[in-house]
């Protein structure tokens, strides 16, 4: 049978790209959950999600409602030359895929291991998805994964032949 | 499709990886060189048949610009030779 | 069609008819059969002529090694060169043969036979080469012709691609791929097991043996009910492990997903261990005519009395070197078949074979010397294998064994090694050169006991558990002599059926010096095709080591290559067709500009960008003279989203980016920018921009939109391995500030009303400034940029406001006129002003100073990427191409890249056309032009030569406008 998933095309999120040594980042914006220590895993706390996705580097997700508010905390232009932090909200355009098959239509475009034992409800990474750079976490009954805004029609238009 | 172990993200796909050659010697001063010596930093580039290293860079992952040691003959990862300069 | 099936028995289902269409004619065959067996079912025995001399041939084999007979499938179905033994028979299924025409039966193409003498081996090569190729191709083509490719693409469905992951991969569920996916699976590892074959079993589906106490398909039944209630063994039957790359990397190509929108699935597999469990391929023996139809492998006849219920014939001779075609004979016998004798090669012959047949002749230390029978075999010449009198004894079926041969294909892919065995005479796997074992048959374990023992070994010892106990059984031991050919053949005796290569061809090959077997591969074609010689391969090797004297190893193998059998072209692409092929990206206001007429396409970085929006009636020029007309007189809009944008940030940018862009940056004031070169270290020009200054530690430096992503690999690299203690972070934020670009003399009117809290006067907001603040209340970075020589402003916002801010540009704009400007005025407007192009006036040849930039390379730096390369390549030159205007006179067009020569004589270019637009405020055609020395040879008259003109051409500055840049910076 067809693939038993719900994709939806979701609005954008408030991001921040974090960059620079943990302890000048935690000293500046205070608030912050715990810095995930695990390459590749994230952290959730006052209503966001940290998550490591690269070396020295994290990426800070909450509720879009909440930018403004982060903006006021991080104060981004203000920010000591040791770390960088810049909002990214409007660059990633993220898709959430639910359901019994989710890890299968994932494994259509995804070459990472998406098994629980391999990439667990902590774990976030930036991956490809159909020949695209993507990050992709666990969600509630399957995975969000996010591409590149510009590039959002055409992961649409891949999912909907997927669905086919 | 290689699988090339990223020191942050572990093994991955080769396909998140963009190829950025073979490493070549630590850029001279070109003030302090010769014209031949600088001409042959710019133009000569590794190419055994054996191990080599090589940089890429983890484009779709996680960022990194990494070395590996590839054998060109079998594109088996490898470690280090011992006589390697 | 009784007549031709045993009454009993078999893995059909007698219950369920199948209507089907062969080379026109409707037939009937049951459920569970494949067009081979349904064809053999029907009586028919020719069912296909043979590539080269359009021989009658018949079906040889039983599944992936049958080298004979390629249908084309029609209709729905349609695809090309199957080999009927691998294609289930379905309800409505049309098939034809290839290779023939009109039919099998009467092909016209047979006339080839008369003159088969005359092309041989090499002929092709020999007699249509250069330079007549092109002529003769076309009808070599045709009539070599396979089958043609499908014209339409199928109706329904779709084929997928997908990435897997498991612990170990099966390749194989015979007997030993079973046992070994039944320890792993219950040691708990992921385990993938994939087979060929519709049903799972391998060799057991053909054979009558017994596992435990009961038959073996009853055990292959128990374990494949287990393995598929294992949550961790993903078992799939009809699909092919079809190459086996480095890092453990494979493909699994599956043709009936369990998803009716799939025609067919590909998994790309990473897999922690592989065993390779792919069993044996029985080789053919190399007899006088033994492409006759009704001339098979025994282990093909085996196959079609014991799994599809044919009777294949009233009478069968048994040919055979070893002992497993013995089980065969009596498989024959006991459906029904008389068997009139078994020829075997041998002069002893092992006494468990001989108790397996006790009533059939055995003729020890025989040879069947020709196969007779006009159109199918009507009989054999027997002869004693050391020479003497023949006999000829009567049959219509005629089975022959040559040895088996493990299918070392997917080892041999993984660069395993291999080593020849003497008592196989064969070639087995030696030493894994990645995580991989070899089992069963495939591993030289010939007897059904030895293979189960080995799968459940090797799968303990990757799943790190102790070997489970295997059932027992029985099994013939199987021993073989080898006879790579019978000398005393008489008639063409073929090697390798499906290109009809025959043992003369390869002699002749080794005559003229094609001695190794990779050259004799490819003279004589002997092992190509879609079988790849799966059945002929060693007897191939065999006869080159018998001519040579040396043995088998000394020969070797020839290379084995993935696919290890056809795979669609469908099911490697994947979902990738159609409006996917390519990637693609849009900015927020494509909707806008599609409802507005826009014409789009990629224009750079897999962006789809509006190239010009023509109004009714116009036409193509016209469109684009009136979008340049408008900015150049009153006001245009672009959409400038594309363009590539970093925020860079911390102390060490300033050292950073006079390190990589030629001029000092690092001199920059807050508030201010400056455009720039980069170049790569050997001097290329690799792209210009502009860098803009926040703030002491922030800074926004643009890119061109095509080369965004290599400059950012740029940076990273440089930061990441040469100056990995600078503190510079790079934040790629292209698609965070979008723009809206207003351009044109009444730009700062249409920002006035749409209201700004910024000062867009020229002395507060000067050329190259920018300011942030709120246009038309949205939050706003506005730069004082020019890429059309007017002035601009480049109004950045988020994308999620880029929309509303276009609507109100589009608002505010409509009294002076406003209207947007695609891509094609945006070129014909840079071309006017001279400002460089990536791709057009930059190529591995031009350096700043070519093109009148020199100013841009600064002296006062001792060191930044590219100016020690430049230097030593300008003191090695006196010539060099430099850019200049070109007017063509008379006026008129001259394409992009034509030539430029001295006099437009036939003499070494001294240049060539970059560009060549109508300006509408010149009123003519003007061009841009790289031209040797052209720095000093303005109003100069060059000559543009073309295929069927000469155009001259007088050399300019290349500046066809406002060559002060009053307007861009009013």
């Amino acid at each position: 049978m067809p693939y038993d998933v719900t994709i939806d095309r979701l609005p954008i999120f408030s991001l921040f790209d974090l960059k620079g040594p943990t302890d000048d980042l935690a000293n500046w914006a205070a608030d912050l959950p715990d810095f995930p220590q695990v390459a590749n895993t994230r952290t959730q706390g006052n209503g966001v999600d940290l998550c490591f996705i690269g070396p020295n580097r994290w990426l800070l997700c909450a509720d879009i409602k909440s930018e403004d508010t982060l903006i006021t905390a991080l104060r981004p232009a203000e920010a000591p030359p040791e770390i960088s932090i810049v909002r990214v909200s409007d660059t990633l355009a993220f898709f959430r895929i639910t359901g019994p098959d989710a890890a299968q239509v994932m494994s259509i475009g995804c070459p990472l291991d998406l098994h629980q034992n391999a990439f667990g409800t902590d774990a976030v990474s930036y991956t490809e998805f159909f020949g695209l750079k993507a990050l992709v976490m666990r969600c509630d009954g399957g995975f969000d994964c996010a591409v590149e805004q510009s590039f959002g029609n055409m992961i649409a238009d891949y999912l909907s032949r997927a669905m086919a | 499709m290689m699988n090339i172990p990223c020191p942050f993200c572990g093994p991955r796909n080769e396909a998140e990886f963009a190829f950025g050659g073979p490493v070549k010697p630590d850029r001279p001063d070109p003030n302090m060189v010769s014209e031949e010596e600088w001409a042959a930093y710019l133009t000569q580039v590794p190419n055994p048949l054996g191990p080599v290293q090589e940089r890429w860079w983890h484009v779709k992952g996680c960022g990194t610009w990494l070395t590996i040691w590839r054998d060109t003959r079998t594109h088996d990862i490898v470690v280090r030779p011992a006589d390697a300069s | 069609m009784p007549h031709n099936r045993t009454e009993t028995g078999g893995r059909i289902d007698r219950g369920q008819m199948v209507n089907f269409t062969f080379n026109g004619h409707k037939l009937q065959g049951f459920a569970g059969d494949t067009l081979a067996s349904a064809l053999l079912a029907n009586g028919i025995r020719l069912t296909a002529r043979s590539f080269k001399y359009h021989r009658p041939r018949g079906i040889v084999g039983a599944g992936i090694e049958e080298p004979s007979t390629l249908v084309e499938l029609m209709g729905d179905d349609a695809s090309g060169n199957r080999p009927a033994t691998t294609v289930p028979l379905r309800e409505g299924m049309i098939a034809k043969t290839v290779n023939c025409w009109p039919s099998p039966g009467f092909d016209l193409g047979a006339i080839t036979q008369l003159i088969s003498r005359f092309i041989p081996a090499g002929f092709y090569y020999k007699t249509f080469k250069w330079p007549g190729w092109h002529l003769y191709e076309p009808s070599i083509r045709k009539a070599a012709g396979l089958a043609a490719a499908p014209t339409a693409p199928p109706k329904q469905g779709h084929f997928e691609n997908r990435f897997g992951h498991c612990d170990l991969l099966i390749a194989g569920a015979g007997p030993a791929g079973l046992m070994a996916a039944l320890t792993a699976g219950r040691a708990g590892l992921r385990v993938m097991i994939a087979d060929e074959g519709t049903e799972a079993g391998g060799s057991l589906l053909n054979r009558r043996l017994t596992i435990g106490d009961g038959p073996a398909l009853d055990w292959v039944q128990g374990v494949v009910d287990e393995l598929d209630n294992l949550p961790n063994v993903i078992h799939l039957q009809n699909a092919t492990v079809w190459a086996y790359r480095e890092h453990n990397y494979l493909m699994v190509n599956e043709r009936a997903p369990d998803n009716p929108s799939l025609l067919e699935r590909n998994w790309r597999m990473r897999a922690g261990h592989v065993i390779c469990a792919t069993g044996a391929i029985e080789r053919a023996l190399v007899f006088g005519n033994n492409d006759k139809p009704g001339v098979m492998l025994a282990s093909a006849a085996q196959a079609y009395v014991n799994r599809y219920g044919v009777r294949l014939g009233q009478r069968a001779i048994v040919f055979t070197n070893n002992n497993s075609a013995y089980a065969v004979a009596a498989d024959l016998a006991a459906a029904g078949i008389t068997v009139a004798a078994i020829v075997d090669s041998r002069m002893d012959v092992p006494e468990e074979a001989r108790s397996m047949v006790a009533d059939i002749d055995i003729l020890a230390g025989h040879v069947v010397t020709t196969a007779r029978g006009r159109r199918q075999v009507r009989g054999a010449a027997i002869a004693p294998v050391d020479g003497g009198a023949s006999q000829q004894i009567a049959c219509d079926l005629l089975a022959h064994s040559g040895g088996w041969n493990p299918a070392v294909h997917l080892w041999s892919q993984s660069r395993g090694a291999l080593r020849y065995d003497d008592a196989l005479t064969s070639f087995l796997p030696d030493r894994p050169a990645q995580n991989a074992t070899s089992i069963g048959a495939a591993d030289g374990q010939m007897t059904l006991a030895d293979a189960l023992d080995r799968g459940a070994r090797a799968a303990a010892d990757v799943a790190g558990v102790v070997r489970p106990d295997i059932p027992k059984s029985t099994d013939l031991p199987y021993a073989v002599t080898p006879l790579w050919r019978v000398k005393q053949a008489t008639g063409k005796a073929f090697l390798d059926i499906q290109n009809d290569v025959t043992v003369d061809d390869v002699h002749l090959a080794l005559r003229e010096g094609y001695d190794n077997v990779e050259h004799v591969k490819r003279y004589t074609t002997g092992g190509m095709g879609i079988d790849q010689g799966k059945t002929g391969n060693i007897n191939i090797i065999g006869t080159v080591a018998m001519q040579q004297g040396v043995p088998l190893d000394e020969v070797g193998t020839t290379t084995f290559r993935s696919p290890y059998s056809p795979v669609s072209f469908g099911a490697i692409g994947g979902l990738r067709e159609d409006s996917v092929v390519l990637p693609y990206r849009h900015t927020p206001v494509t909707d806008w500009n599609l409802k507005n007429g826009a014409f789009m396409y990629e224009s750079g970085a897999r962006w789809r960008r509006p190239g010009y929006f023509p109004q009714a009636g116009e036409s193509f020029q016209e469109t684009i003279n009136r979008e340049c007309r408008i900015v150049r007189n009153g006001v245009g809009v672009y959409d400038g989203s594309p363009l590539g944008t970093f925020e860079f940030k911390g102390r060490d940018v300033g050292r950073f980016l006079d390190h990589i862009y030629t001029n000092i940056m690092s001199t920059l004031k807050p508030r201010q920018g400056r455009y720039g070169l980069m170049l790569s270290d050997d001097g290329l020009i690799i792209d210009d921009g502009v860098a803009l200054r926040l703030s002491e530690y922030r800074w926004i430096v643009s890119t061109s939109t095509g080369h965004a992503d290599a400059m950012n690999s740029h940076f990273e690299e440089l930061l990441q391995t040469q100056f990995p203690d600078w503190n510079v972070f790079v934040t790629p934020v292209t698609s965070q500030w979008n723009n809206a670009t207003i351009c044109g003399p009444d730009a700062r009117d249409v920002m006035q009303a749409l209201g700004t809290d910024i000062d867009i006067s020229s002395d507060a907001l000067p050329f190259m400034g920018f300011a942030d603040g709120q246009v038309a209340d949205i939050p706003a970075r506005v730069v004082r940029v020019s890429f059309t020589g007017e002035l601009s402003f480049e109004v950045n916002v988020a994308p999620r406001d880029l929309p509303a801010l276009w609507g109100k540009i589009m608002i505010a704009g409509a009294p002076l006129g406003i209207a947007p400007i695609g891509s094609e005025a945006n070129h014909v407007l840079r071309v006017e002003k001279g400002f460089l192009s990536l791709g057009h006036e930059v190529d591995g040849t031009i350096d700043p100073y070519d093109l009148g930039l020199g100013w841009a390379m600064s002296r006062k730096k001792p060191d930044y990427l590219g100016k020690h390369a430049v230097a030593i390549r300008r003191a090695g030159t006196s010539n060099r191409r430099e850019l200049v205007g070109l007017l063509p006179e008379p006026d008129q067009m001259v394409p992009e890249g034509a030539p430029l020569t001295p006099g437009g004589d036939r003499k070494p270019t001294e240049g060539l056309v970059t560009a060549c637009v109508y300006s509408t405020v010149n009123e003519r055609w003007v061009g841009l032009a790289l031209l040797e020395n052209g720095q000093s040879r303005h109003d100069e008259t060059v000559h543009v030569r073309l295929k069927d003109k000469i155009v001259v051409a007088r050399v300019t500055p290349p500046i066809h406008y406002d060559p002060a840049g009053e307007r861009l910076r009013s």
